[in-house]
Formats: C-alpha cells, structure tokens, sequence
C-alpha cells in the first residue's frame, strides 16, 4: 500500500517535472542520485568516474523525460540510462582485458580451498576485502558485471534486468550465472592465499 | 538403452549458478536438491556462492555532500 502512495506521488512529480518545474525535478534527482552514484561504483569502481557518469545520467534524465510514459518504473528507466552511460564510459578506456568464458569448465574448477565460514563479510570496511572486490569484478567485461550488479546486487527481477539490458532472459542468465560462478572463484582464490 | 546418469558435483555447482535461491520444481531441480542435502562439497559452494553476492551487496559508497552540489549545480537546478 505504502508502495502504491509512493508511485503515485511519484507519477505527478514526474508529470510537473515534464513542464518544467525545476523543484519536481530536483526533487527526483534528490530521490535517486544515491542510488545511481551507488550503481555508476560499482560498476567502474572509481568515484570520479562515478561522479561524471552520475552527472550525465541525470542529464539525459532532464533531456528525455519527456519521452517517459510510465510503463516501466522511474528506476528502471535510470537503471537504463545509467547502464548506458557506464558501457559508453568503458568502451572510451578499453585499456583492459577481460575474462573470456570459452571455457566455462574452468568456473568450476576447485584447486583453492578457502575458509568461507571465517571470511570477515559481514565487515565490508575491511580494506583488504573491498580490494579484492574490486579486483575480481574488473575482470569481467563490464557487460557481464551490468547484468550480475543489476539482478544479484541492486535486486532488480530477472525481467527487469532483462529489459534494462535490452538481453532475452535466457541471455541474461546465461552472463548471470558465469559471472556468479566467476566472481565467487576469484574470491575463492584470493582467500586461499 | 538409455543409461541412467547420476547427477555430478560439477552439474550441481552449474545449477546453483543458474538458479541460485530460486524455487524450482523440474525433476532435474529435486534431484539437485536432493544431492545438495548429501553432499557437504556442494553445501560449501552453495554458501560460498551467496557470501559472493553478500560482499558485493554490502560494499556501498555513499554520495558526497558535494558532489550533490556539483550536480544540482550542473543541471542547472535549484535545492
Ligand atoms: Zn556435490
């Protein structure tokens, strides 16, 4: 119910915004820039980067909101924008390599044995940790990490995700699982250490 | 003939990758859950697999006061 109130509070804060009126419209950016921010992280895993692509999200938002017809969620339609803008922001730096997964047998390969039960998780202010977080996900092309942040981490189902990445279901799931099966063998690794 | 195969460690760990927390009910999804409950090796991946996701879950960085001014700011807009 509470959820109701809020769409429908939001769908006239839109629908100001689209004429124009500047306080609506910060007030949307104010409703989602944490989370966008947040996002932009954890895909480049730089704040600057997150910042500019922050800021370019929000202007596209300005510039096209015009185009939103409330057929999907409001977030869903920034998760769009902002995924975009995090692709074109990768291919403009493609100083990496990424994984390929032509052999997905390698996924699941055991030669490490960490002691998951010990694994300081629950503490994420653990540098060492986040370090190793942020190593393993950069691996992944950044449209394997897209698809794992946006279903496992930001919660979105896999029919949103689907949409935000314009992939079929069986196309998301089949990124979604190599990049679970990935991640977790990178950590597994760099914990055995 | 068709040879009966028993399900495999390796298969298991593919599953859970696919189909990680989700209720399915195939006959291949019972055998799985089946084969999860016997084998300790499987359990630790399932586990390991969900602190995976937890770690990335809870690795959050939070807007910094400026930088909500320098967007604001960049669109143009008002508090
Ligand atoms: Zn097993």
């Amino acid at each position: 119910m509470k959820e109701n109130i809020k769409l429908i509070e939001e769908k006239e804060l839109i629908e100001k915004a689209k004429k124009g009126d500047k306080k609506a419209l910060s007030e949307i950016v104010k409703r989602y820039e944490q989370t966008i921010y947040n996002f932009s992280f954890k895909i480049c895993r730089d704040k600057n980067k997150a910042e500019q692509i922050m800021q370019e999200t929000f202007y596209s938002m300005v510039k096209s909101l015009h185009q939103f017809d409330h057929n999907s969620k409001l977030s869903t339609w920034l998760y769009r924008i902002v995924s975009n803008h995090c692709l074109m922001m990768a291919r403009k730096l493609k100083s990496r390599t990424f994984v390929s997964f032509d052999d997905d047998d390698n996924l699941f390969e055991e030669k490490f044995t960490a002691d998951w039960s010990s694994l300081p998780y629950s503490n994420t202010e653990n540098e060492e940790l986040k370090s190793i977080l942020d190593d393993a996900i950069q691996k992944l092309a950044p449209e394997y990490r897209m698809v794992f942040l946006l279903r496992d981490v930001e919660g979105l189902s896999t029919e949103e995700a689907a949409q935000v990445t314009n992939l079929s279901v069986p196309a998301l799931k089949s990124r979604l699982h190599r990049a679970r099966a990935f991640l977790r063998k990178e950590l597994n690794e760099a914990l055995s250490k | 003939m068709i040879e009966e195969k028993k399900i495999s460690c390796h298969d298991v760990m593919q599953h859970i990758c696919e189909n990680l927390g989700t209720e399915l009910d195939s006959e291949k999804c019972k055998e799985i859950k089946a084969h999860l409950e016997i084998c300790s090796h499987c359990q630790s991946y399932f586990k390991s697999v969900e602190v995976t996701i937890d770690c990335y879950r809870k690795y959050n960085v939070e807007l910094p006061p400026d930088a909500h001014k320098r967007l604001i700011d960049f669109l143009g807009l008002e508090e």
